[in-house]
């Protein structure tokens, strides 16, 4: 399986630098977005507005949903453009399985995402003159998000090899993607915790905007809902892709 | 160790479309040792498609099954360890990634040591003539070096079986050569082939046996040569340059040799053709041919009488 991951995250990372203007320009329009935003934010509002701890939260909300969007589609459109040009039914002859390649998959374009991620994180915060404070303890909330959403990718990517072109609902999804993670779970009711990602979102509003403590307790309950909704994305890929081999489905776009 | 490389019991599938049950696969049963090449040969829509992906564990079979030298893909996936492919219509690589970076990335995804992935993608670039193109990717390659590739990729992990579907396809005269001289050698080298391809004359040529699909059933199965003796005549026939004299008329016709325009045709005993010979005898022979069923004329007629029964 390491072996596995290299080869994923090579074969990322090759793709990705093949042609720069693209991996460029990827990176420089994701920065210009939220730049753009924070400008018409500003504009709308008169040059007395002090953002502070708001803009804080603006930044980790902005960064936390375009990652979280990533990851959810990731694996849905990797299917779909593995489908179309034709390399999807050798990754399915895989002796490790399609589940486990799938998964190399997603944690090699984590660990580039993340990279890039940081990139644009810091291009934002030299463009607005933001500063975040980065307890180390943002990687466990920050992981647990990352486990829910790829909960939600596996679902989608089950999807997708049933029912081919998904485009419509992905696009969708972002909105529902940004109830999830702007929903304020750690302040109201406690149900809404069981939303996938929501308590790892609202955790990490607290320690990166809010400069507060690192409350075990939250985190607990952050790590549940994120292994149980991984899992559950787990389960669904895993009956999609046996139904797919049943109706013949693993090909033919 | 077995020396059988495949076997396929009774295999069924059944889909449905459109709220209609289409019997795709009816009870195809198949067996094939190690070093042989299977030509798998039937109509389009005739079910080889779904046959050749039921082998290798991309289609669930309603029933029967798969054994890849005595492992069944669809419960141990350790046995796709000892398959390669090619399947028709796809790219089977990463365009956007160079022949050797296919290869690497191929063969740890077949469970090879980046290493081991390494050494073999050298070894196969060189034996596939790919060697100065290893660094261009895979997208600025011709159509025939792509296939060489895709075939290259297929047995990265020196698999036991290699299914190749429609292998040619689109490819120029001199890729096509390549092809076959490719497929002959990994053969020899003790890897079975099952192949796919309407080309009958690439069938004919590589193939030890041959498999005929009509209608989800084999219509046909047998060694290539037993199969075009089985539809070949036992009749000669013979062309001579000049005239025959009235007396050497007299005496083929008595041995039962039968005339036309520019050709004689003689159907007795193999022996009484040297005395057709010896009665030829000064004029010089132009051609003596024993009527010789092709793969093509066999295909047709097989597939048509499936469609008449």
């Amino acid at each position: 399986m390491r072996e596995l991951f290299w080869a994923e995250l090579k074969r990322n990372w090759i793709q990705f630098v093949r042609y720069p203007v693209e991996a460029i320009s990827g990176v420089v329009i994701t920065t210009l977005i939220f730049y753009g935003l924070f400008l018409s934010a500003r504009y709308i509002a008169g040059p007395n507005l002090q953002f502070g701890n708001r803009l804080d939260s603006i930044v980790v909300g902005y960064v936390l949903w375009t990652l979280v969007i990533f990851i959810v589609n990731d694996i849905a459109i990797g299917l779909q453009i593995e489908a179309q040009t034709g390399t999807l039914e050798q990754v399915f002859l895989s002796p490790f399985g399609g589940l486990q390649v799938f998964i190399a998959r997603a944690l090699a374009s984590l660990t580039l995402r993340l990279v890039l991620m940081g990139v644009v994180l810091l291009l934002i915060l030299l463009l607005t003159g933001s500063r975040l404070s980065f307890p180390p303890s943002l990687l466990l909330p920050l992981a647990t998000v990352c486990l829910g959403a790829y909960g939600l990718a596996f679902a989608m990517g089950a999807l997708a090899l049933l029912f081919k072109r998904i485009q419509s609902l992905l696009g969708l999804s972002q909105f529902f993607l940004l109830f999830l993670l702007g929903v304020p779970a750690e302040d109201s009711l406690q149900g809404l915790a069981l939303l996938p990602m929501t308590p790892g979102a609202g955790m990490l509003r607290d320690l990166m905007a809010r400069g507060q403590g690192f409350d075990l307790g939250l985190f607990a309950l952050a790590l549940g809902n994120g292994v149980g909704y991984f899992a559950l994305g787990l389960l669904v890929f895993g009956w999609a892709e046996r139904l797919a081999k049943r109706q013949g489905l693993l090909s033919g776009y | 160790m077995t020396t059988q490389a495949l076997e396929v019991h009774q295999l069924r599938k059944t889909y449905r479309q459109k709220g209609k049950l289409t019997e795709a696969v009816r009870g195809v049963s198949l067996m094939m040792l190690a070093g042989e090449v299977l030509a798998f040969l039937g109509p389009n829509g005739a079910g080889k498609t779904t046959t050749i992906k039921m082998i290798a564990g991309l289609i669930r079979p309603d029933q029967g099954w798969v054994r890849i030298a005595g492992q069944d893909p669809h419960r141990n996936p350790q046995a796709l360890r000892l398959l390669g492919a090619v399947l028709e219509g796809n790219r089977n690589t990463y365009w956007r990634l160079t022949p050797a970076e296919n290869l690497e990335y191929f063969g740890v995804l077949k469970g090879l040591s980046q290493q081991a992935a390494q050494r073999r993608s050298l070894e196969l670039l060189e034996r596939f003539d790919l060697l100065s193109k290893r660094r261009a990717p895979v997208q600025a390659l011709s159509r025939g070096m792509q296939q060489k590739l895709a075939l290259a990729v297929a047995l990265i992990h020196q698999p036991r079986l290699l299914l190749l579907d429609e292998p040619t396809l689109g490819l120029d005269v001199e890729a096509t050569e390549s092809v076959k001289r490719l497929v002959r050698e990994i053969a020899r080298e003790g890897c079975a082939i099952l192949l796919t391809t309407h080309q009958l004359d690439l069938a004919e040529e590589i193939s030890d046996r041959v498999a005929i699909i009509n209608g989800g059933e084999i219509v046909a199965e047998k060694p290539t040569d037993e199969l075009i003796q089985q539809f070949s005549g036992s009749a000669y026939r013979l062309e001579v340059d000049g005239t025959l004299t009235p007396a050497q008329r007299t005496k083929l016709a008595a041995l039962g040799v039968l005339f036309q325009t520019d050709q004689m045709t003689y159907a007795g005993k193999p022996e009484g053709l040297y005395e057709a010979l010896a009665i030829l005898k000064p004029l010089p022979l132009i051609r003596v041919e024993k009527d010789q069923a092709d793969l093509t004329a066999i295909f047709l007629k097989l597939v048509r009488d499936g469609r008449d029964a």
